[in-house]
């Protein structure tokens, strides 16, 4: 299991190496550079020149691509033209806000999704299954951004129950201050961050209902829960003993595959709610032209999403020791 | 028929969907006396009426119109550019998994390097570089979706090589492409069908989620995307415009969800599209 | 000061009250701003949001009124010995936020670091007329010019900044130190900035315990922030659905004025067929600006006359572009050859269709639509015209290298009529984008740039305004309307340039 997971680091090198390159051609393709936004309305052909050399923009492409995979090497990222400061520094400092939104996106994706996978399972055919499969069609069909408007445009404004924007405490500091017995951040975290993670996590949620649904139904038929069942263990106790714990291995494998979902859908969720993440300045950094931070972002995107798939495959093996890693 | 609903409710709601949509898009010019550029500002955002079925969009325009051609365009982004996603990743997805060895690496690895990206920070790079347009937008779709047909038949492909029939006609000669042709592929088009009727929705919400951040297709091209984000701006005083627009997308992408789940009991039996299917939103 | 959104209020309340003492977040004041500020260095602030926290940092030799009117702020007085000449009186006594004293060096360094290209200041520009700037004594600084130059005044509101601390290696642009009633207690990018009282500030202790800019792109959603109770204070830019909702409400305090930037058409008099004004002034004809400003813009903005703004000092209601007249446009478009012989519904001239491409930026959705309604206009009366929108870096260098037909663009901080014509219209100027050449022109922005009494700068700049008005390089669509909404509790003068200083005392 280390030499796998070595070889599979190890395989990270050419991904970063293919992603600098294909978004620093891409970088280069757009019309326009970052000296043109810097100046504004007030820019003249000389400043513009001054600038591009402050910036190093005129050199050829191929040694600025080549300063940045060195810087790259020994760890620097460079600096942000328009965030006046260190990409690793912008990003340090985006990054939190993301993942916690990821995060509670998908938890609440797991948790909605399961509970009506399994009550769809259980109660098949009836209006109950009927319901769920219809939340799940609707759930995987409904535009992220009408979503989040319709949302907030009834718990925020019409209800005036939740903030329509930005961001509270930092969730994992508001845990800390609730375990030591101040539960305010906690709940002023868990308020700014209700409507955006119910926005994100809806779509993953319909998903996995019906992946839950549907291997419910297979493990629900074999033989074993039909022999548990007749040894006169109670229902709930064998569908959540051995019908999750067999629907666990494709559960775990969509998690994964849903969470780099999840980072891509968050650069539309940050920008409705005003959410400072990544996924609002990588939009921001592209329109920007700012180089070195749309590199640095997307480099943390894939790294993320690279990480997750890692440890899902690995964890396949903790909970079924069947499987063999190649 | 009564058979078929019983047994596939999906494909049968689902192809009605479908249908309806198609039908409208191609249908309404013989419905509508309205131009669909034409404004007429005095009337704007009216409600439904005799005179115009779903009432007036931002700048009085007839909106039944408008959302019939807008069905065409964005069927049409959203057909063009799965099938340039399925043709280009089928093709490397048979090759990189028949012949194997270094080609197959290199492609993995490539593909690695796209489903790395956000994809739809992929998608809105690569549209403000090529600059907006119709074409450039199915362009930089398909940038984003061919990986996903990659993986899928790669995978497919690598079963099938193993298979006896495939090596029975190895072993008595046929070419490459016979093999590849004949053998492989009938056995991957189901799945590469369901997978890309499913993507047909997800194209339909990439390309209003590209018009919301402002990398659509120029105005006044009616795609249902800037009609969304435009209602979106007038949705507390005028909700009725937005309402129409996000409904259109939603019970479209509704129905080719349910039409792709239909077809996936006849093409893709063992589901192999689902499990390879990476959503994206 | 309302803290939250009325059922989750109480939460939040019960929050502050267990977390931090009740006085220090009853009276922050938190502001919806649009973007967060690149940097808050005044010498190269570059954005709106930088704008206004910066004037709450630092103070300058002089501060603009609400009317734009300058008057003494770190300057006591002035007086003009000679007409290129200007000597200020300092303040005594002012401290910065880091203890140390305020003296003319430290008005010297700032103005001399700005002209040096090194700095890479963007309104550099404003200040090249100063030729030489010197500390007569610590209370007393000396500016020279190299000719009269009569708007000065409007830009020397620039935040002064500590000689010693910058040059100690002090970074004011994440660190800022300046002489203003509030300090930089924290910011988090693009998220907020937090600002805190300094105590010992020259004018007094603020009247709030603190205040936010907090960050919200998108226009509706800041608008609907402040209804949930989220911010105290939202202003411009704001969507016109928003804005016209939140002035029917009588339990907020509001103003909705002219503001100080117009939204305008940029001819390129240098492409065919727009060098004839004949043709400018046709098309100029077919724009419906009544509908654009009180239809796209919902009655924000007002329609323009001339390139004159209301809230100027040379504003001349006689002065007028030309009036949406479609019929005008068909007969003067026929004079100059264009009709419509193969009877396509497109004018034509000697085989050629009338074609025109119309341009803008996609990150402005009120634009967009403004342009596509142009559109749908011209091609009404034969004109066949085109849309191009793309995002901002991939715009502006087409037009700034003249690449353009027509482009819809939009001025701001238009404190001075300067600011809208010298570098806009005179020959080879830096911001002619549309390579406008009249000499006539030229003479008149001279004399009003360097005339130092007023009735002299309004009649060059009426005289002005009344040729452009004719020769149409510019076509001003609308004056663009400055709103400001904000809750009972605060207290504030609004200012067309969106400043806060009187929100919080002064």
């Amino acid at each position: 299991m280390l030499a796998y997971t070595i070889r599979r680091l190890a395989l990270f090198v050419p991904m970063i190496a293919g992603i600098v390159v294909v978004t620093f051609g891409i970088m280069l393709l757009l019309p326009g550079d970052p000296a043109i936004v810097l100046l504004g309305e007030d820019s003249s052909p000389q400043a513009l020149i001054d600038i591009r050399a402050a910036l190093g923009l005129d050199r050829p492409w191929y040694i600025r691509l080549m300063f940045y995979f060195g810087d790259l090497a020994q760890g620097d990222m460079g600096r942000s033209i328009f965030q006046n400061q260190p990409v690793a520094d912008a990003i340090g400092s985006r990054i939190g806000a993301t993942l916690e939104l990821a995060l509670l996106a998908l938890l609440i994706a797991i948790v909605l999704g399961i509970t009506l996978g399994v009550a769809a399972a259980l109660w098949r055919g009836t209006l109950i299954d009927t319901a769920a499969m219809l939340f799940a069609q609707l759930g995987v069909s409904m535009p992220v951004f009408w979503l989040g408007i319709l949302l907030m445009l009834l718990f925020a404004v019409q209800l005036g129950w939740l903030p329509s924007i930005g961001r509270g405490d930092p969730l994992l500091e508001a845990i800390g201050a609730a375990a030591t017995g101040r539960p305010g951040p906690l709940f002023n975290s868990l308020a700014h961050l209700a409507m955006p993670a119910l926005t994100l996590g809806l779509n993953s949620a319909a998903v996995i209902s019906r992946l839950v649904r549907s291997t419910m139904l297979e493990t629900l038929n074999q033989d074993f829960i039909r022999t548990a069942h007749a040894k006169g263990l109670g229902v709930s106790r064998v569908i959540l003993v051995h019908g999750l714990r067999n629907a666990l291995l494709p559960i775990v494998s969509v998690i994964g595959l849903r969470f780099g979902a999840l980072l891509g859908g968050a650069v539309l969720t940050e920008n409705i709610f005003g959410w400072p993440g990544l996924g609002q300045l990588a939009v921001a950094s592209i329109s920007q032209r700012d180089i070195p931070l749309v590199q640095g972002i997307v480099l943390s995107f894939a790294l993320m999403f690279a990480l997750v798939n890692l440890i899902v495959d690995l964890f396949y093996t903790v909970i079924d020791p069947r499987i063999r890693l190649e | 028929m009564i058979k078929l609903t019983r047994e596939n409710p999906s494909l049968l709601i689902g192809g009605s969907i479908v249908t309806l949509i198609v039908a409208f898009a191609l249908l309404s010019p013989w419905f509508s006396p309205y131009d669909i550029e034409t404004m007429d500002m005095p009337n704007r955002f009216a409600l439904p009426s005799a005179g115009h079925w779903l009432g007036t969009d931002n700048f009085g325009r007839d909106l039944w119109t408008r959302m019939a051609q807008g069905a065409r365009i964005s069927v049409s982004i959203a057909v063009a550019s799965v099938a340039i996603a399925a043709v280009v990743g089928t093709i490397v997805g048979l090759v990189t998994g028949y012949f194997g060895g270094w080609v197959d690496l290199l492609v993995m690895r490539i593909v690695d390097v796209f489903l790395g990206f956000p994809p739809i920070i992929l998608a809105l790079a690569i549209i403000a570089a090529l600059g907006p347009g119709i074409q450039n937008l199915i362009l930089s779709l398909a940038a984003v979706f061919w990986t996903e047909y990659a993986r899928v038949v790669r995978s497919v492909t690598l079963a099938q090589r193993e298979i006896d029939y495939v090596a029975a006609a190895r072993a008595i000669g046929a070419s490459h492409t016979r093999i590849l042709l004949i053998e492989i592929l009938p056995n991957i088009i189901g799945p590469v069908i369901v997978l890309a009727t499913l993507g047909l929705g997800t194209a339909i919400i990439a390309e209003s989620g590209l018009s919301f951040l402002g990398f659509g297709v120029e105005p006044p091209t009616p795609t249902w995307g800037w009609t969304l984000s435009f209602g979106t701006r007038y949705l507390r005083t005028e909700p009725w415009l937005s309402i129409v627009a996000g409904l259109a997308i939603m019970v479209t992408v509704l129905g080719f969800n349910l039409f792709g789940d239909g077809l996936r009991d006849y093409l893709d039996p063992r589901g192999v599209a689902r499990k390879v299917k990476r959503d994206d939103s | 000061m309302r803290i939250s959104s009325a059922l989750f209020g109480a939460a939040v309340v019960l929050t502050a009250a267990i977390a931090n003492p009740p006085s220090s977040l009853a009276d922050v004041i938190r502001l919806g701003a649009d973007v967060d500020a690149g940097t808050l260095d005044p010498r190269v602030q570059r954005d709106t949001t930088a704008y206004r926290v910066n004037n709450l940092l630092y103070d300058g030799l002089v501060q603009l009124n609400a009317d734009l009117t300058p008057v003494a702020n770190l300057a006591v007085e002035w007086e003009n010995p000679e007409p290129t000449v200007w000597v200020f009186k300092l303040r005594e006594g002012v401290k910065f936020h880091d203890g140390s004293d305020f003296t003319a060096e430290d008005v010297v360094y700032t103005f001399e670091t700005i002209l040096d290209p090194e700095l890479k200041a963007r309104f550099r520009s404003l200040y090249t007329p100063i030729s030489k700037i010197e500390a007569v004594d610590p209370l007393t600084v000396r500016i020279e010019l190299s000719e009269p130059y009569a708007p000065l005044f409007s830009y020397l509101d620039l935040g002064i900044v500590p000689k010693a601390y910058v040059e100690g290696g002090g970074d004011l642009s994440i660190n800022p130190i300046g002489t203003g009633p509030m300090k930089l207690a924290s910011w988090e990018r693009g998220s907020k900035i937090v600002l805190e009282p300094f105590d010992d500030y020259w004018g007094g202790k603020a009247k709030a315990d603190g205040f936010e800019f907090v960050v919200v792109a998108d226009n509706t959603s800041r608008a609907q922030a402040f209804e949930a109770g989220d911010l105290d204070i939202i202003q411009s830019p704001l969507s016109p659905q928003d804005i016209q909702r939140l002035a029917e409400r009588d339990d907020i305090g509001k103003s909705v004025m002219g503001g100080v930037g117009i939204t305008y058409l940029n001819f390129n008099t240098a492409a065919e067929p727009l060098t004839d004004p004949a043709m400018r002034r046709a098309l100029a004809m077919l724009v419906d600006q009544d509908t654009i400003a009180n239809g796209i813009y919902e009655g924000v903005d007002q329609p323009a006359s001339s390139i004159l703004l209301p809230s100027s000092w040379a504003y001349a209601d006689a002065i007028k572009q030309p009036g949406f007249d479609p019929d005008g446009a068909k007969t003067a478009l026929a004079d100059l050859g264009w009709t419509d012989s193969d009877n396509d519904g497109v004018l034509d001239k000697d085989g050629q269709p009338l074609t025109i491409e119309i341009s803008t930026h996609s990150e402005d959705p009120n634009r967009i639509q403004a342009v596509e309604f142009i559109q749908a206009t011209f091609k009404q009366n034969g004109v066949d015209a085109t849309v191009s929108i793309a995002d901002w870096p991939a715009f502006f260098p087409s037009v700034q290298s003249g690449q353009h037909q027509i482009a819809l663009l939009g001025w701001l901080n238009i404190v001075d009529p300067d600011r809208l014509m010298f570098a806009q219209f005179g020959t080879g100027g830096t911001q002619n984008y549309g390579n406008y050449s009249n000499a006539e022109v030229d003479a008149l922005l001279q004399t009003g740039r360097s005339s130092i009494a007023l009735p002299d700068r309004i009649d060059a700049y009426r005289k002005a305004a009344t040729i452009l008005a004719e020769e149409v390089p510019y076509y001003v669509i609308s004056y663009q309307g400055y709103q400001v909404f904000h809750g009972k509790d605060v207290d504030l003068q609004p200012d067309v340039r969106g400043m806060m200083r009187s929100a919080i005392g002064y």
